[in-house]
């Protein structure tokens, strides 16, 4: 679920952070940087693992602000493709059943990637798997058990300029995942 | 921002809660509070791991870091890749059935005696839920209501 990923930034610490120790200033602003935000291709960013090497801090001209070229490595949300995840369903509409984690909301698992003999109640919104002569529930805040198929990037970039535009960007999700529930043992917890 | 390595590392659940857990604890000690973007995330990743079913909502803890080499160790013989090996570590499946959702292809690599023997492995380095007490108390619970 999780990785490490190392990565090299500029970290600018105004003068207003100088009674803090450069060790603090330099975790706050990095995390206040990267912490849940989506890097594409790579994941969803924690926090700071840990700080492999910073720079003399060189002050700026014009600003005051101190300059420290730094390497760290972040502790970055990645699950792989066919892991097996903890999650809990959202919502359920005919196309599929929407599922969450309490730190990331993108997970989507087609009525495809359902057991046979499941169909869709629509009056209680749920989907619903036939075994004999029994009906069991994917009932909303059902903790499930599921495997990520495929991941989707979307790097939010706007295609004009324009307010609209800029707004139709945002509204895609920068990393979604694709789940299945199909194989035995995975969808709710309770039913194994 | 440059990525030099984009994956240096992998990490299970166990190590991620025990990380999180002590940088809320230091920041505590020293009294200070990190960025309000990383206060929020912290505590529904700590949520997360501590929701139920998951094994680190059981307390105390069933297992810690230690116990990642002892189960790499145990399952050697069975030539269990490592991602399915951090799924064990972090969904710790404690029957067959779960196990299937982690395994490839579980039927046709192992005999069901195996598959046993894994489970018991599993249940031995990483502990599980004590199920019959629970279903005890569930009983007792619904005798009170029955009265």
């Amino acid at each position: 679920m999780f990785i490490l990923t190392k990565i090299a930034d500029l970290v600018q610490i105004p003068p207003s952070q100088f009674e803090q120790h450069s060790r603090v200033a330099i975790e706050n602003n990095i995390n206040a940087k990267y912490s849940n935000r989506v890097i594409q291709k790579i994941g969803l960013c924690i926090c700071m693992y840990d700080l492999l090497w910073a720079s003399e801090g060189l002050i700026g001209h014009g600003n005051g602000l101190v300059n420290v070229n730094v390497e760290f490595r972040m502790i970055v949300f990645r699950p792989f493709k066919g892991e097996t995840l903890f999650g809990m369903i959202s919502s359920a509409n005919a196309d599929g059943i929407k599922i969450r984690t309490n730190f990331f909301e993108e997970i989507f698992v087609s009525y495809k990637e359902l057991p046979e003999n499941t169909e869709y109640d629509h009056n209680e919104k749920a989907w619903v798997w036939v075994v004999d002569e029994d009906r069991m529930h994917y009932d909303k805040n059902e903790m499930v058990r599921f495997q990520v198929l495929d991941e989707a990037w979307n790097d939010q970039l706007p295609d004009s300029g324009g307010q609209e535009a800029l707004d139709r960007a945002r509204s895609v999700s920068p990393y979604a995942l694709k789940g299945s529930m199909f194989k035995e043992g995975l969808g709710v917890c309770l039913w194994w | 921002m440059r990525v030099l390595e984009a994956q240096n590392a992998v990490l299970t659940n166990v190590e991620v809660y025990t990380f999180l857990q002590n940088q809320a604890k230091e920041y505590q000690a020293q009294k200070r509070r990190g960025p309000s973007n990383l206060e929020t995330l912290r505590g529904e990743v700590i949520n997360y791991f501590e929701t139920y079913p998951g094994p680190l909502s059981q307390k105390p803890l069933p297992y810690d870091v230690n116990a990642i080499p002892e189960l790499l160790k145990k399952l050697k013989a069975y030539n269990i890749s490592k991602g399915e090996c951090i799924m064990i570590m972090n969904l710790r499946p404690t029957g067959t059935v779960v196990l299937n959702a982690v395994l490839e292809d579980m039927e046709g690599r192992f005999t069901e005696q195996q598959q046993e023997e894994i489970v018991n492995i599993i249940t031995e380095v990483l502990g599980a839920f004590p199920e019959e007490e629970e279903a005890a108390e569930e009983g007792e619970e619904d005798a009170m209501e029955t009265t």
